[in-house]
């Protein structure tokens, strides 16, 4: 009786690389020896070189590094550092995403808040999203035979009905073999990505920053050190950062960088150590992104990064609406390599717009005044450095519309002795209604940043009284949940109320924005919620 | 899947589908109140959305109301200009227990012909 088992099992142990995981797709081969070594003792590989599950399966970074979490907690796989990093990097090149792929679900590895709906179909969200971001799901590709496994094994785990239609439609959104993949895994030399890289980045409340990367070739292919140097444009204070990278599949940057100076109690301290999540373009002259820090990641740069030139570069500018008939405004043009001498007409605007005069230059900035025409059209417009162009860079308009409050819907969270709280940083941003003459439709043009006064209303309160029990927002637009949590969530409109821009009415043009905050933690069925993981886990794991 | 409470999904995301936060129990469900007023803001966003409007009461006071309604996704055909200032309303739906000018919304008319016929869940 107790030699069927062991027969069965040596038997299965035989037939499984052939017979097993027979798939109708063709599979990846894997070479890598620490993955052959540490994977292939539940995961055997086949005539072919194809590895049970992984030889069907590509995902971003992310996705690889969960899956080895999952199989070092569940399986008791031993690894090192080194190796689990090594291994992390063979199949985010190998069994990778390309960047077409990747760039639909970026905002999940960079921490974005996103309204998911339209990223997948009606169905996917429903089945999926009841407990992922759906982004999560589709950082996987995988063979049609894969997703039906999956779905089975996620089914037995989580016990629910699997859903046939969701997966034939994963098979569809998500296959394993597709044009973007074998063209981008064919390519044979990636770009070098070492040298002096141009750089402006957006933090919310703080405006705009612009300087230069210094990125130095590592160790490994692939490996980077970085320094960076970063001036504020709204107060000219100079940040200075160093930290290492590593770029996945030739074009996932994933990095982590700190400032020169300890970072501060301040949770928002520019000086914090940030995970950094960028996408470099396929010819290697862009690479954007976001640098993130927090408890939920709810701090972050904006980073645009493009590679030095030997000539001038326009990269930004400091404000970019300017009203019809308004003369003598003062733009602060950011760059590099500008001239020493420069004259008004180095400088290129669309028509409605001229350059009255240049004020001051140095390498860096440009700062000009330009005035416009009474006649002109309201609408974007391009300006150039000589043959450096920003695309729709500054807006000609006749009022501000409306104003909304950036981000729109949001999260905060209270904190407890394990839980840090959660913050938000909120912007006043004007728009005026755009050429169809409605507002809140596509067409609306963003003007810009208006200064705001803030306040917050609780809902469902009679009056603001109990709002100190849910938080305060600052006179920068900085909410800060109270420190005592009220063990419930609350619904909070954060409102900005502009100080200069009025409605038609002669009120001021008032905005807000809906966050909710929320408990600590949860916890629901022996499973807690894990804010800093983004997924639930067994209570005492 | 062990079901989860609603409330606790938008830990995830801010997927509208699985934003519906909370459930109705700061709303009196055991009555419906009608109110008829001129529309100031509609607030097409997650989690929920929001139709802030005026009211005239019979000596002329007004008095400002929010009503709370589902999320985007699930206004099937709504935009953010389903609703816009100056658009009179006749709003149904579960008032505030605090007392609040607030409610649940689950019928609407709008003078621009746009109708939420029945909506009583989040």
């Amino acid at each position: 009786m107790r030699l069927a088992p062991v027969c069965f099992r040596a038997v299965a142990f035989l037939i499984l690389p052939f017979l097993a995981f027979a798939q109708a797709e063709p599979g990846i081969p894997v070479t890598n020896p620490i993955v052959l070594a540490k994977c292939a003792g539940c995961h055997p590989v086949d005539a072919h070189g194809n590895m049970q599950r992984l030889s069907w399966e590509r995902a971003t970074p992310e996705a690889w590094e969960e899956a080895l979490k999952r199989m070092i907690r569940a399986n008791q796989v031993t690894l090192t550092p080194p190796e689990a990093r090594e291994i992390i990097r063979y199949l985010s090149a190998r069994h990778g995403l390309a960047p077409q792929e990747t760039k639909p679900v970026m905002y999940y590895a960079e921490r974005r808040i996103q309204d998911e709906n339209g990223v997948a179909n009606e169905t996917l969200l429903d089945v999926c999203a009841k407990c992922h971001h759906i982004a999560r799901v589709l950082s996987w590709r995988r063979s049609a035979d894969d997703w039906k496994r999956f779905a089975a094994a996620h089914a037995e785990q989580y016990k629910f009905k699997p859903n046939d239609e969701a997966v034939a439609l994963l098979c569809k959104a998500a296959p394993l073999q597709t044009p973007e993949w074998t063209s981008w895994s064919q390519r044979k030399e990636l770009p070098d990505l070492t040298g002096r890289w141009l750089l402006t980045a957006h933090v919310l409340g703080r405006g705009l920053f612009y300087g230069e990367m210094e990125v130095r070739a590592g160790q490994n292919d692939g490996d980077f050190s970085t320094s960076v140097i970063l001036h504020s444009v709204a107060d000219g204070s100079t940040l200075t950062r160093t930290g290492h990278s590593v770029v996945y599949a030739g074009h996932e940057w994933r990095g982590r960088s700190k400032g020169a100076n300890p970072a501060g109690s301040a949770p928002d301290d520019l000086s914090s150590e940030t995970r950094e999540v960028m996408s470099v373009s396929s010819e290697g002259s862009l690479i954007e992104g976001r640098w993130f820090w927090g408890h939920y990641q709810e701090f972050g740069f904006d980073v645009r990064m493009q590679r030095a030139l030997n000539g001038p570069t326009l990269l930004a500018i400091d404000r970019r609406a300017m009203k019809i008939g308004s003369e003598a405004n003062r733009i602060r043009l950011i760059g590099d390599s500008f001239p020493s001498s420069i004259q008004t007409n180095d400088l290129t605007v669309a028509s409605g717009i001229s350059v009255r005069r240049i004020v001051s230059s140095t390498a860096h900035e440009i700062v000009a005044e330009m005035d416009v025409a009474k006649e002109a059209a309201p609408g974007k417009r391009d300006l150039s450095f000589r043959s450096s162009t920003l695309p729709n860079a500054l807006v000609i308009y006749d009022r501000v519309d409306y104003l909304k409050v950036t981000p729109e819907s949001a999260m905060a969270a209270f904190g407890d002795e394990s839980s840090p709280r959660g913050f938000q940083q909120f912007e006043a941003i004007g728009y005026q209604r755009g050429p169809d003459n409605r507002m809140h439709t596509a067409d609306d043009v963003e003007l810009g940043p208006l200064d705001a006064t803030w306040s917050m209303e609780v809902f469902y309160e009679t009056d603001s009284a109990n709002s100190g029990l849910v938080g305060q927002v600052s006179s920068t637009g900085f909410f800060t949940p109270a420190p005592q949590s009220p063990n419930a969530n609350y619904d909070v409109w954060v409102v900005a109320t502009s100080k200069n821009e009025m409605k038609k009415d002669g009120k001021p043009l008032v905005g807000k924005a809906y966050v909710v905050v929320t408990i600590p933690s949860y916890t629901f069925n022996g499973r807690k919620y894990v804010r800093e993981l983004d997924r639930w886990v067994e209570e005492g794991q | 899947m062990k079901q989860m409470p609603k409330m606790l999904v938008i830990l995830f995301a801010i997927s509208a589908l699985a934003f519906a936060h909370h459930g109705l129990a700061a709303f009196d469900q055991t009555t419906t109140i009608t109110v008829k007023g001129t529309v100031t803001e509609f607030h097409f966003i997650n989690p929920h959305c929001v139709v802030e409007f005026e009211v005239k009461d019979d000596k002329g006071n007004v008095q400002k109301w929010q009503g709370e309604m589902t999320s985007p996704a699930h206004l099937k055909g709504w935009t953010a200009t389903s609703l816009e200032a100056g658009n009179v309303v006749t709003v149904s739906g579960y008032r505030a227990k605090s007392g609040a000018p607030y409610m649940w919304v689950t019928k609407l008319s709008s003078s621009n012909g746009v109708e939420l016929k029945s909506f009583s869940g989040n």
